[in-house]
């Protein structure tokens, strides 16, 4: 499925609020480039299991060599590297 | 047949202290013990002999007469060694002085290392201290701190004199520590002001000012690290601020309370389940040193937090000559593969972890071998929740060729009823053996056996039953939780399948408890935050397999709403807000449904085994015991718990 980049960042935002923070995600995160690691949004194990429910969600396989900070510390780049897998539109 | 995924070197099995004991038993009774499984008959045929020379060779410092081993045949009544005296931190403490016994670490690596030598003097100083702030035997002495080196000096300091030690996670809400606490009326708490997690300190010192507030009993404060909650009326120590001359360690009845440990069930509080010093002493002598060969020159390093009875049992386990590792922080910080750098770098040993976590591992494309060499790691231990047997053959390709062994017992009897042997293979998804002189069989629908699949059921006194609950005096919140089933046997909440080569693999919970990510959940203590919403009429939690999770499972919360009430996304924001807060982050379902109503007996209780089963998608067993059979297929069809 295409996603776009608006799209995989709600869905980040609802899965952290879900999951995490339970309705404070979107308050914790100060911009789409702050660091997830160092702002305590999330943590190495947490990762994991965003990453299981993203290839669910969106129908893409992620490619473990590819979970890295440079792909997933923060929500724009967690939702470019998606976006990317997809095909679709990014910001 | 299953071929094993490891076999034991011969040379390493003949070295084993199984073996050793095997060859002494051999000796002692005149007769060929060709091998684990005759051991174990012999000792469950001469249960008193067993005991007896086991005492004798376990290393565990005592006096009087070991004369009388089983005082009582019933298991739920009988008592270990009833004229022997000893004491817990005395026996863990033996050994070189210079030897080391605690390596430390947290997030930002080496914190320090303590010799048996210095241990025991802290000890020794904490004991002085206690007993200088009232602390009497049989008195409680409470936590809340981290995984470190002082909160062990603090433990054995209350073991020492004879009080007893409870402990609680960090993270847990100050309600759930009130329902806790309040029970068995601690005389001293013993805190750290703040915790460190992914980098990031979080002061805990209000939490700890409401905990001291509620608990009336308390009557010092140890800071270990030197927060103190403002505005606090209690005598506050500091450690190492006060050392009194140290004294020799008194000897107390074989059947002292050491250790009460919480457990939460399908209904009311927490249980406060009391273990003996002697009968944890002697059983977690006899896992370490037969079933794990922990010896003078082993490292291990267990994860756990102070809130788990392997954090227990890991301490024990200085008792058997080891080193234990300590570590204060998260498996996954600073790096992601930050726990297998502790693992490798303090030479570990024996390690000891969970399915959740080697999942974890292999979800995430980590390759310990290719990251580390491990080159001291000579076993791999797994509890907390079902090991996949895909895990095995994971370790085996992706992690080391070394023993995976999954042991499974728990915090009613502060150790394991099934777990490794370094005599006998490895096979996939199984642990290797039933403890020994443990008699575990199944309740098959033909009764109690040795091999099929049933519920866990133990049929000989056992020397790590907890001597009873807190203030149960009559003994009558005991004997409901593990022998109102049948008063013959202990009724374990497992279920267990023995096979004909002497193995075993756990099934699942028998009874409502939850197991998510390797956390023991109470479904009582998730229940009543909810109900106490206004919002909600009734609440139910159940567990259903889910084989992408951690641990293969998830908490699904069945709320019955008010009327006028509707279940939106604030709503449940709330609910899991409201968890997080009160009860812990592992008490935050994954699912909420709404259902219109939770199955209920005819007698009118409700019934969380049939809506579990509904959720998996199983009949139920119990449909006809049903008032309102019909909701099950509201719970099954449910968008939100609908499989598939």
């Amino acid at each position: 499925m295409i996603a776009t980049f608006e799209q995989v960042r709600e869905t980040v935002i609802e899965w952290l609020d879900d999951n995490v923070h339970f309705g404070e995600a979107a308050a914790l995160i100060k911009g789409d480039e702050s660091s997830f690691l160092e702002n305590g949004i999330l943590d190495s194990l947490g990762f994991v299991r965003l990453v299981l429910f993203l290839e669910d969600r969106f129908g893409v396989r992620i490619n473990r060599q590819h979970l890295t900070r440079e792909n997933f510390d923060s929500l724009g780049r967690i939702a470019r590297y998606v976006v990317s897998r997809t095909n679709g539109i990014t910001a | 047949m299953t071929a094993p995924v490891f076999l034991p070197e011969p040379a390493a099995a003949a070295h084993s202290q199984l073996r050793a004991f095997r060859t002494l038993a051999e000796e002692r009774l005149g007769q060929a013990i060709p091998d684990y499984g005759a051991l174990q008959s012999l000792a469950l045929a001469d249960p008193q002999t067993f005991w007896r020379t086991w005492l004798e060779a376990s290393g565990v410092a005592y006096s009087g007469d070991a004369g009388l081993v089983i005082e009582g045949n019933s298991i739920e009544h009988a008592r270990f060694f009833p004229h022997v005296l000893l004491n817990y931190a005395e026996s863990v403490l033996r050994g070189d002085p210079a030897s080391t016994a605690i390596s430390s670490y947290d997030e930002s690596g080496f914190r320090g290392r303590l010799t048996r030598g210095e241990l025991t003097a802290a000890v020794q100083s904490m004991a002085a201290t206690l007993r200088a702030h009232g602390t009497e035997p049989g008195d409680r002495v409470v936590g809340i701190v981290r995984n470190t080196a002082e909160a062990v000096i603090a433990c054995l300091g209350a073991a020492a004199i004879g009080a007893a030690w409870a402990s609680v996670p960090m993270d847990l809400g100050v309600e759930a520590i009130l329902k806790r606490f309040e029970q068995i009326r601690p005389v001293v708490l013993v805190t750290h002001g703040s915790t460190s997690m992914q980098g990031v300190r979080k002061d805990l010192r209000d939490r700890l000012a409401q905990v001291i507030k509620g608990c009336e009993s308390l009557r010092a404060l140890v800071s270990l690290d030197g927060e103190v909650p403002e505005g606090t009326t209690l005598p506050v120590v500091r450690l190492g601020k006060e050392s009194p001359a140290p004294f020799p360690f008194p000897r107390f009845p074989f059947n002292q309370p050491v250790f009460i440990l919480f457990s939460s069930g399908t209904t009311g509080a927490p249980k406060c389940i009391v273990h003996g010093a002697g009968g944890t002493l002697l059983e977690h002598a006899k896992e370490h040193r037969l079933h794990c060969d922990l010896r003078p020159g082993t490292r291990l390093y267990f994860h756990t937090s102070t809130g788990w009875m392997m954090w227990n049992w890991q301490l024990s386990a200085l008792a058997s000559g080891c080193e234990i590792v300590l570590y204060d922080g998260s498996v996954s910080y600073p790096e992601a593969d930050s726990l297998l750098r502790l693992v490798d770098e303090a030479a570990i040993t024996h390690f000891g972890t969970s399915p959740a976590y080697l999942q974890y591992l292999r979800d995430a494309g980590i390759v310990p071998r290719d990251r580390y060499a491990f080159t001291h790691l000579a076993a791999i231990m797994s509890t907390g929740s079902i090991l996949a047997d895909a895990l095995y053959d994971w370790v085996d390709a992706e992690f080391k060729r070394v023993p995976l062994q999954s042991i499974s017992g728990g915090t009613d009897i502060i150790g394991c009823f099934v777990l490794g042997n370094p005599e006998l293979p490895v096979y996939a998804g199984e642990s290797q053996c039933v403890s020994l002189g443990y008699d575990v069989q199944v309740m098959t629908p033909e009764g109690p056996r040795h091999t099929g699949r049933g519920e866990l059921i133990c049929c000989a006194p056992f020397p790590s039953r907890p001597i009873g609950f807190f203030d149960d005096a009559s003994g009558a919140r005991f004997h409901d939780a593990y022998f109102a089933q049948n008063t013959t046997f202990w009724t374990h909440g497992d279920m267990l399948e023995l096979t004909s080569r002497g193995t075993a693999r756990v099934l699942g919970r028998s009874d409502g408890t939850l197991n998510i990510r390797g956390v023991r959940i109470g479904p009582a203590e998730v229940t009543s935050v909810v109900e106490a919403m206004d919002e909600v009429r009734q609440a139910m939690v159940i567990e259903q397999r889910a084989p992408r999770e951690p641990g293969g499972s998830r908490m699904v919360l069945l709320v019955v709403l008010q009327a006028n009430q509707v279940l939106d996304r604030p709503l449940q924001l709330r609910i899991k807000r409201e968890l997080a807060a009160q009860a812990s982050a592992n008490h935050v379902p994954a699912v909420i449904a709404d259902v219109r109503e939770l199955p209920v007996t005819f007698s009118g209780k409700l019934s969380e085994r049939a809506a579990r089963d509904a959720a998996n998608g199983v009949a139920a067993g119990n449909a006809s015991a049903l008032r309102n059979p019909a909701c099950l297929d509201e719970i099954a069809n449910h968008p939100s718990v609908r499989i598939g």
